[in-house]
Parts: structure tokens; C-alpha cells; sequence
């Protein structure tokens, strides 16, 4: 019981932590908010209360330096709450910057604080004092007491309060003590406390973790009510708790007003069942992300083993077997979307994380600059939100130094002085398109190539198009910035920005227009896990396209080959649909049968079809790194376990077409002409494929070895 | 913290060591159900005790009526501890069985 109860302190101060971290970022949010909007005193109260849960749990679960600190911050908007402190820049400024060092103090164990931290600590509560206009001992570093600040809400006389208040079922596990509240509360005034047994049940039935005991109490206090309930703001959202002023002391109008609407907001549910006896009261729960991924893992492996046993059922053709495969076949497959379901957040925080970027780098840039948001609550996997967080730092990095330009050269263009940078989100099909756009200067594509030139990066007299021009920001070391500033400029940005979303199978647009900005658009994966896909095959291999992308199947025969005359073309219905044979293009040794299918599939570049020999059918998609050896081999994405056993590798069609173009070109033969619809708008380009390099002109030769590379 | 039963012929004494809590909240049921089960009398003893929290001052509660409802015997020793008895009168249990 001891051990369980001491581990369970280090769950505490992680679940402390977890929930501090959502604090911070709400607490963020309110800041920047209450920057553009310093009257609204409901965001004065959203930072206060934030301040002080953090203050609160921190002591509780041992953070006493980052308690002691935040009381500091909290006496500041105490004073901002109550009118005597102005909400100035500086002082938003300042404790942005605290929320930074309370992060620092949250990673850090608990007592272990650097010289530098503590310094920077002293610096901004110096600061804070002058503008909060504290008195000194009152903000001193360190070793300030954590207690409530009683006197702060000294304005009234003295009142006698009744206090009821009836703890949550939880509240002792959770590591509370409600006897340490009644004792904060008798430093507001003279408390006389009476405990409510009335919920005990009898000795067999009673749970002895949870809290029966509720509490009648009258305080007498020169404190109002606000102060009352801050003492118990940490425990607000588990407990019951009503505060009123006792009935012969009922105050002046307008605190009676204030108390009438208090009393409104905290009426007790009729009957005396107290709302957390609810069956329903768990309505999230916080579960370790490795837990999920374990989680995610098993459920691949599942869909592997039903695989094999589909088709062991189908070699057998017994059906009883064959219903108890299908019947597996269903669940699993909804145990498969719902477990992906759970890995599917909101992107909504990585969005909002970016407002502090843009407000500070505004100020140090000296542009004006506004954020705005759409589409944050679209969802995307977990891993995929968690990679996402660099390259979109970069982007907007680069559009508020490149882009944008200062205030003066924008109002002497005829544009608003403050500029606007646009983040959205949402989905199309299987992926989510991620949209970075500001209204700045645009891309000077001259100036690009002329840097290129320069660098060495393309011939001199090459001739691009806009769009692979645009391309050019995304190779490393490029950068057009006369000067290297803190920002950016030393031409890292955006080949991370390439190389991330190549990593997440993603691909990236540039729009630009000279002018009036420019919009980069990344394509993403919904889930980097397992996709739906569909089985062919070529000669003895096996290979999965992905489903979302594929349009239809059509039969390829011989006499349709002839008549292309070597051209690598369909006529489907009146429309010619150029193809690619995955035979010819993997360099597959196997004679080519009289009938062939092709499968069209939709690509950014238009539609392509790729001829296979047969096509197998759909099957859930587990997808298996083929490891670092063979990360350039471009046009295969992953590599899955069929159910008998072998290896397929799942083919990217965007790469494979891009793959096919390039290697046209070099070998002048024109058999894969481009599609006839594809490159439609003019200023936009494509960025997918690296350098041509020797890993992908080897990806035929190499395809075997990689299969039996694969990680199981 | 540590709580022991002591079981005789005429009656079960339970002891009470160090802080009696949270930690501790489990075995002190168990314990209080294996006395009270017996049916003889039943004694706690919590001179020895530093401090009561809420989850032990319930589970005495629940015992104590229990037993009441029960027939059966339960007593306390005549003097607590000044820190128990400062600490249930400022948590306010002023009704503490015994």
C-alpha cells in the first residue's frame, strides 16, 4: 500500500505537469488575447485563475519554487484584476516571458534550478514589482510565502461568510487534503468548521479512499468572496462548494449583487445528490501515449494475422472457416478505424502554439503582423501533428522575414499596414492539406535563379519553369536573404521544412504571386500507420497501391499495345490516360501475359495508369518501415506482410510518375507522356522527389533485397 | 504509521501508530471489519497516534456506528493524544465517536 501510494506521488506531480503544460498554453492564448483587447476583464480573470491553479497544484505536489515565483506573477494580476495595475505591452511582454521560465522550473525536478534560471527569475520579478508597483518583500525571489494574499482583498469590513463545501469522490486520492483548505482558510479569518458525517455509509460499503465528509463552516473575514473561492480554486471542478454571506450580515448592494450572482452560479443540486454521483462523471480519460502506440502496434499486427488467416480460409474453402474469417475480418477492421480514431487530435494546439511566435517575432522584426486560424479543429494522426510543429515554425519564420515586408513599404504598396499571416487545415480524401499563406511581397522568381545560378545549384543557362524555380527555396543552403539575421537567412529553414514533410510522405505547393504573397500548401498522410490499399501483382511480386488515390481498373491487351505503337498511352473511354509498366519500370524478368490491367490513378500530375499483371483485391494496409538503408528509394513508401507470409512494398504513385518523367527524359525515349490535364495552374509547382540519386535508379534491382530488409 | 489487531478472548484492540492515512486507509477497514466481525468487544487504542486524517476519521465513524447498530462494544482510550484531538476539533469533528 505504501509503495503503490509513493509511485502514486510521482504519478501526481506527472499528471501536475501534463496539466500545467494545458495551462500554460490556455494561459498563452489569454495573454496575447488580452493584448488586442486589453479592457476585457474576463481575460484578466482567465490569467488570474490560471496563475493561480498553477500556484496552487505547484505547491501541493512540491514545485515550491515554481509556486513561489507564479504568486509573484498572480499578486501582479491580482492587482491588474482590481484596476490598480495597467495592462501594458511590457507587462504582457514579461510574462510571456515568466510562462517561459515556469516551463523551464516544470521539467526541471523539482528543486533542481540553475544560477542562470534563478537569475533570469529575480530579473523578471524586479520588473514585475516596478509595474505592478509592489511593495519589495512582498515579490523577493525565492522564498516568497505561497499563501493565498489576504490582504490584497482587503477592501470591505468585517463579514461572516457560510461556506459549504463537500469534497469530490476523488479529492484524497488525487493527493488534496481538504483539512490543509480549511486551515488556508483560517488565515482569512476566524473559521468555525462543522463536518457532515450524513454520507458515510456503512463500514462494508464504504470505499476507504474516497471523501464522505462534507463541511458547514462560517468564516469571518474582511476578505470577499473572490478570495474565499480562490482558496479553493484548484479543487473548484471536483468538489461542491457554496459561499454566501450569513444572513444577518448581508452587505452593501452591490457586494449583495455580487454575492446573489456567486450563489446562482454555485446552487447545489436539489434532492442533496451531489452531481459527480452521476455515472457519467468520466467522460475523457488521459492515457500515456506509448500506452496508444502499443496499442496501434497490436492492432497492426492483428490486421497482419487476419490476413493470413482470410486466406488460409479461402485455400480451404470450408465455410465454416470462411464465416469465422469474415466475421473477424469486419471486426478488425473497425477495431483498426476506431483505434486510429483515437490517435486523431485536433491540430489545434500546434496552430494556437504559433501565436506567440508571430507576436514576438513581430516585435523584433518591427512589422505588424496578425495571425489567423483556420480550420484548427480538423484532426490529424498524432505523429503527424507531432512532426508538423518544425517545418510550419519555418515557414512562418520565412514569410515574416522574407515575406512580409515593414510597415512603411506596405502602406506606400496601398496595402494594410499590419500584414496578415494565414494558417489553415482540412481534409482532402486520405490526406489534410496544411496551408501556410501571408499577404507579403511574394516570391521573386528571378532573384531566385540568379541565386541558384550563383550557388551552383542549377546551370546557368537551364530553363525552369516557375514552378521548379519555386522549387529551388526547398534545396539546402539556399537562401536569397542579403543578411543572416536571428530569423532565418542561412538557407536551413526550408530544406528542414523538405525534409520533414518528405518524411511524413507528404508533399509541398508554392503559390506565389509578385506582390500579394505567397501560399505554401503541405499534403499529408491522415496516418502514417496503416492505409487502405489494393493488391497486385507482377509477375512473382507483389505490390499495394493505395486505395484513396486509385480511380479504376481497366484490361490492357496486346493488340491495344500495338496500336499505341510503343507509346505508353490508354484510350479509356475517349480520354488518353498515359501509364507507366511497373514490369519495364522495376526491371521485372518475367514474360509479360496476354492480358493486363491497368490501374488509373488520380496523381497531383494528372492521371496515370500502371500496368500490372493482376490486381489481387483491397486489403488493410500495415505499413513497415524498410529502414534506413533504403530511405532514398523514393517510390516505395513502406513495405507490408501479406497473409501468406511474403513481403508486398506499397508504391507512391505521385513518386513513381515523377520517377518515370525523370527517367524519359534522361533516356529521351518519350514512352510515359505527360498527363494531358496535369500542371493546370501555372503558379504553382510541384515538390516531391530529391535529386535525382543512385538508390532510385537501383530501386528496380534493389527491390527484392529490400523486401527481405523489411522490419517485421 | 502502523496498525495492529489484537485479538483475545474478551476483546479486539486495534493500535494506532505514527499517522494514521490515506495510505494506510485499506488495511484500517480491513481490519476495523475482522474486529467488529468477531462480535466480542472492541477497543481502539490511539495513544500512540500522531495524526488522523479524513479517510481514517470516517472509517472510525462508520465503525463506531456500525457496532452501535450491531450490539457491539466499542470503546476508546479516556485520553487522545493532544495533536489527534487539536486536529479533529479544527477539521471540525466534534461529534468523534467515544
Amino acid at each position: 500500500m505504501l509503495q503503490s501510494i509513493s509511485s502514486n506521488a510521482d504519478q501526481f506531480k506527472q499528471s501536475f505537469r501534463e496539466e500545467a503544460r494545458e495551462i500554460l498554453v490556455d494561459l498563452e492564448a489569454a495573454l496575447l488575447e488580452l493584448n488586442e483587447n486589453s479592457g476585457d476583464q474576463e481575460l484578466v480573470g482567465r490569467v488570474f485563475r490560471a496563475l493561480h491553479t498553477i500556484k496552487g497544484s505547484g505547491s501541493m505536489f512540491g514545485f515550491e519554487k515554481l509556486a513561489a515565483f507564479t504568486h509573484n506573477l498572480e499578486t501582479a494580476f491580482d492587482g491588474v484584476r482590481s484596476g490598480r495595475v495597467p495592462i501594458t505591452c511590457e507587462l504582457i511582454d514579461l510574462t510571456l516571458h515568466s510562462l517561459d521560465l515556469i516551463r523551464t522550473m516544470l521539467e526541471q525536478s523539482a528543486e533542481a534550478a540553475s544560477a542562470a534560471d534563478e537569475q533570469a527569475c529575480a530579473e523578471i520579478l524586479a520588473k514585475v514589482r516596478r509595474l505592478a508597483a509592489l511593495p519589495e518583500q512582498q515579490a523577493s525571489g525565492g522564498q516568497a510565502n505561497t499563501e493565498t494574499p489576504a490582504p490584497t482583498e482587503s477592501k470591505g469590513e468585517q463579514r461572516e461568510w457560510r461556506i459549504r463545501f463537500a469534497p469530490g469522490p476523488d479529492m484524497m486520492r488525487d493527493g488534496t487534503n481538504p483539512l490543509l483548505l480549511l486551515n488556508e482558510l483560517r488565515q482569512l479569518g476566524a473559521l468555525s468548521a462543522k463536518a457532515s458525517m450524513a454520507a458515510v455509509p456503512p463500514l462494508t460499503e464504504l470505499d476507504p479512499e474516497r471523501c464522505y465528509v462534507s463541511w458547514e463552516m462560517a468564516l469571518v473575514t474582511t476578505a470577499g468572496a473572490d478570495a474565499i473561492r480562490d482558496v479553493f480554486i484548484f479543487v473548484e471542478d471536483h468538489c461542491e462548494l457554496a459561499i454566501e454571506p450569513a444572513p444577518e450580515a448581508a452587505g452593501p448592494a452591490n457586494q449583495a449583487d455580487k454575492t446573489a450572482r456567486a450563489l446562482e452560479e454555485h446552487r447545489t443540486p436539489s434532492g442533496g445528490r451531489r452531481t459527480y454521483d452521476k455515472p457519467d462523471s468520466a467522460s475523457s480519460l488521459r492515457v500515456p501515449a506509448a500506452k496508444l502506440d502499443q496499442f496501434v502496434d497490436l492492432v497492426g499486427e492483428l490486421v497482419t494475422v487476419q490476413a493470413r488467416l482470410s486466406a488460409i480460409a479461402a485455400q480451404r474453402d470450408d465455410p465454416e472457416i470462411s464465416e469465422v474469417g469474415e466475421e473477424i475480418e469486419r471486426l478488425t477492421s473497425s477495431l483498426r478505424e476506431n483505434s486510429m480514431n483515437i490517435r486523431m487530435l485536433p491540430i489545434r494546439g500546434t496552430f494556437e502554439k504559433f501565436r506567440r511566435l508571430v507576436h514576438d517575432l513581430a516585435r523584433d522584426l518591427g512589422k505588424n503582423v496578425e495571425l489567423t486560424i483556420d480550420g484548427a479543429d480538423t484532426e490529424l494522426d498524432k505523429t503527424v501533428i507531432e512532426r508538423l510543429s518544425d517545418p510550419l515554425m519555418h515557414l512562418i519564420r520565412n514569410s515574416m522575414d522574407h515575406g512580409i515586408e515593414p510597415p512603411e513599404q506596405r502602406t506606400a504598396g496601398g496595402k494594410r499596414a499590419t500584414a496578415t499571416i494565414h494558417l489553415s487545415a482540412r481534409h482532402s480524401g486520405a490526406s489534410v492539406l496544411i496551408g501556410v499563406s501571408d499577404d507579403g511581397a511574394g516570391i521573386d522568381a528571378a532573384r531566385v535563379r540568379s541565386k541558384a545560378i550563383e550557388k551552383g545549384i542549377v546551370a546557368p543557362d537551364a530553363e525552369l519553369t516557375e514552378q521548379e524555380t519555386f522549387a529551388l527555396i526547398f534545396q539546402p543552403g539556399f537562401s536569397t536573404a542579403k543578411q543572416v539575421t536571428d530569423v532565418s537567412g542561412r538557407g536551413v529553414g526550408m530544406d528542414v521544412v523538405r525534409q520533414s514533410v518528405e518524411s511524413l510522405r507528404g508533399t509541398i505547393d508554392v503559390a506565389s504571386k509578385p506582390g500579394q504573397g505567397t501560399s505554401v500548401t503541405l499534403r499529408l498522410p491522415l496516418t502514417l500507420a496503416i492505409i487502405d490499399g489494393l493488391l497486385v501483382a507482377v509477375g512473382d511480386d507483389y505490390f499495394v497501391l493505395p486505395l484513396a488515390n486509385t480511380l479504376e481498373c481497366i484490361e490492357l491487351t496486346r493488340e491495344d499495345v500495338e496500336k499505341a505503337n510503343g507509346k505508353h498511352i490508354a484510350n479509356v473511354r475517349g480520354t488518353i490516360v498515359p501509364y507507366i509498366c511497373l514490369r519495364e519500370h522495376f526491371n521485372i524478368r518475367t514474360p509479360r501475359p496476354a492480358l493486363e490491367q491497368i490501374m488509373v490513378v488520380e496523381t497531383e500530375a494528372g492521371r496515370y495508369g500502371f500496368v500490372v499483371d493482376q490486381v489481387l483485391g483491397d486489403c488493410q494496409t500495415v505499413i513497415k518501415n524498410l529502414g534506413r538503408f533504403y530511405r532514398h528509394v523514393q517510390v516505395v513508401s513502406g513495405a507490408t506482410i501479406l497473409g501468406n507470409g511474403s513481403v508486398a512494398l506499397i508504391l507512391d504513385p505521385e513518386r513513381l510518375v515523377q520517377d518515370a518523367m525523370r527517367l524519359d527524359r534522361r533516356t529521351g525515349r518519350g514512352s510515359v507522356p505527360r498527363a494531358t490535364h496535369g500542371n493546370a495552374c501555372a503558379s504553382k509547382s510541384h515538390i516531391k522527389s530529391s535529386p535525382a540519386n543512385a538508390a532510385q535508379k537501383c530501386a528496380g534491382a534493389d527491390l527484392h533485397a529490400g523486401a527481405c530488409q523489411s522490419q517485421t | 504509521m502502523s496498525l495492529t489487531l489484537q485479538e483475545s478472548e474478551t476483546a479486539n484492540v486495534v493500535r494506532f501508530e505514527g499517522a494514521v492515512d490515506i495510505s494506510s486507509a485499506a488495511e484500517l477497514k480491513d481490519l476495523l471489519l475482522q474486529a467488529l466481525g468477531s462480535g466480542r468487544e472492541v477497543h481502539l487504542s490511539l495513544a500512540e497516534a500522531q495524526s488522523l486524517d479524513v479517510t481514517a476519521v470516517q472509517l472510525l465513524w462508520a465503525a463506531e456506528r456500525d457496532a452501535r447498530t450491531s450490539g457491539v462494544a466499542l470503546s476508546l482510550d479516556d485520553h487522545l493524544p493532544e495533536s489527534v484531538t487539536a486536529a479533529l476539533k479544527s477539521a471540525g469533528f466534534n461529534e468523534f465517536p467515544g
